[in-house]
């Protein structure tokens, strides 16, 4: 059973066509890297998933149920706010602007979801989050304020965040491109460890070699369609589409 | 100099500082909530709310205060409602601030980043929890420097009350002077005022630096 099935999705601005008819399935562990052009439509696509903007068409499962599905006559109806916030618990997302919240601590950061949302032990909560710190190597900023933070580390407290809600699927929304290109390897490497444990991730980026290196399978959008998707491998070394060689060839030059 | 004439005139107006004092901080302790729930209000999805916040707060700030504290101790008489000249005043300013307030906290409210909300419903956060927990406590720091003035100007507009016959510091004052031909009370009240303000001028500074634990 796939964790994410994404069916002819299509979302529209006013009278633009931002999403056409996406389809997307995705494997329990699978990391999805998602590439293309500016205005492409990455970030919608990421925003429909986690039903921060609603679609207009289509349906969205997530472990086999929906958050949006057809009724007969084809129409796309969102399931019940109650089920929504069940599924919508299963997924996290890391921004490009980490959003991380500047009144609290890097620890209250991690552990607000946590207490409010789960109505989790404070004790437990904390020592969580204390691993989850440790795991992304920040565990001598647990105090600290996001104002102390570089911004390699405050998108690595966003993870720790996300994961604090011990999600099943990860989407990133370009986690590295905000960053001064000397600290986006820290966030990577993070990153590439959640792919090592078999995160299901999908991950929108301009780091093509991160692309190459941990994702199962490459998509590429242009204009709101995917043009093409693959392996690295296939998507990176033989692409087929014009405008996936187009795209590469700017982008790798 | 006549310093016994100054301890006496000075205790006599005293009895004004309490007037003030009481109008002052009940005026706070009301229109600080009342504005922030108007504010909400104004940004809320019902179109009825925003509606209902938009016209009172086009009202109380688009007449003058003095109006409305005549308003409610003259006017509601007429349709049965009466209150002593305390509560009038007190009604009429709280009121009547809670609309500057309201103004204040929205706009503290739409200066946070939309990321902001985004990051805590994807969190799974409520409309709710949000706005409680992320953010007014931000909005707050925000506000407090036009917060403060306005908390200054009430200080001075508390002496609008003479118009329904309450003694205040400065209409204790004022009555002090007329009977001894002698301005020492004025001189006494414009200090009990530039006291009071210097307080309070020192509270929102040391709260600005209580804030001052992060910025953003
Ligand atoms: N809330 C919105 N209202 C109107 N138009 C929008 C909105 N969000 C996105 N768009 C438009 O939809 C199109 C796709 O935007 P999107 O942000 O999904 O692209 P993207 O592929 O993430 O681009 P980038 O690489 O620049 O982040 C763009 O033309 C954008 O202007
Ligand atoms: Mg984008």
């Amino acid at each position: 059973m796939n964790i994410l099935s994404i069916n002819n999705v299509s979302k529209k601005f006013g009278d633009l066509e931002v999403l056409k008819n996406i389809t997307i399935d995705v494997a329990e562990g699978e990391v999805i890297a998602i590439i293309g052009p500016s205005g492409s439509g990455k970030s919608t696509l990421l925003r429909c998933i986690i039903k921060l903007v609603n679609i207009d068409k289509g349906s969205i499962e997530i472990e086999g149920k929906p958050m949006v599905y057809r009724d007969t006559e084809g129409n796309s109806i969102y399931s019940s706010d109650k089920d929504i916030r069940v599924l919508r618990k299963k997924m996290g997302m890391v921004f490009q602007n980490f959003n991380l919240f500047p009144h609290k601590s890097v620890l209250e950061n991690i552990i607000e979801a946590p207490l409010t949302v789960n109505n989790a032990i404070r004790k437990e909560a904390e020592s969580t989050a204390d691993k989850l710190l440790a795991k992304v190597g920040l565990s001598d900023k647990r105090n600290s304020f996001p104002c102390e933070l570089s911004g390699g580390q405050k998108q690595r407290v966003a993870i720790a965040r996300a994961l604090a809600m011990n999600p099943a699927i990860m989407l990133f929304d370009e986690p590295t491109s905000a960053l001064d290109p000397e600290l986006t390897g820290e966030v990577l490497r993070v990153m590439k460890a959640l792919a090592e444990e078999r995160m299901t991730m999908l991950v929108v980026t301009h780091e093509m070699a991160f692309a190459r290196e941990v994702a199962d399978r490459v998509i590429f959008m242009d204009l709101g369609e995917i043009i093409e998707q693959g392996s690295p491998k296939e998507v990176f070394g033989n692409p087929t589409h014009p405008r996936t060689k187009a795209f590469l060839g700017q982008i790798l030059r | 100099m006549d310093y016994d004439y100054i301890i006496n005139t000075a205790i006599a107006i005293t009895k004004g500082f309490k007037v003030t004092y009481s109008l002052l901080f009940t005026t706070l302790l009301l229109s600080l909530p009342l504005g922030l729930l108007i504010a909400l209000a104004r940004i809320s999805k019902s179109r009825l709310l925003q509606y209902v916040a938009g016209t009172y707060i086009w009202l109380l700030r688009g007449t003058p205060l003095l109006l409305q504290v005549f308003f409610i101790y003259f006017g509601l008489p007429a349709f049965g409602i009466t209150f002593d000249s305390m509560t009038a005043a007190i009604v009429a300013f709280s009121l009547n601030y809670a609309a500057y307030f309201a103004e204040i906290f929205r706009s503290g409210i739409q200066s946070i980043d939309r990321g902001q909300y985004e990051s805590a419903d994807v969190l799974g956060l409520t409309y709710t929890q949000t706005m409680k927990r992320i953010i007014i406590p931000q909005m707050a720091k925000r506000v407090l420097p036009p917060v403060s003035n306005e908390v200054i100007t009430l200080v001075k507009d508390t002496a609008l009350v003479f118009g329904i016959g309450l003694l205040d510091t400065l209409r204790t004052a004022q009555i002090i002077v007329t009977r001894d031909f002698n301005i020492t009370a004025f001189v006494i009240a414009g200090i009990f005022y530039l006291i009071n303000t210097l307080i309070l001028t020192l509270i929102f500074n040391r709260l600005e630096q209580k804030y001052s634990y992060y910025y953003d």
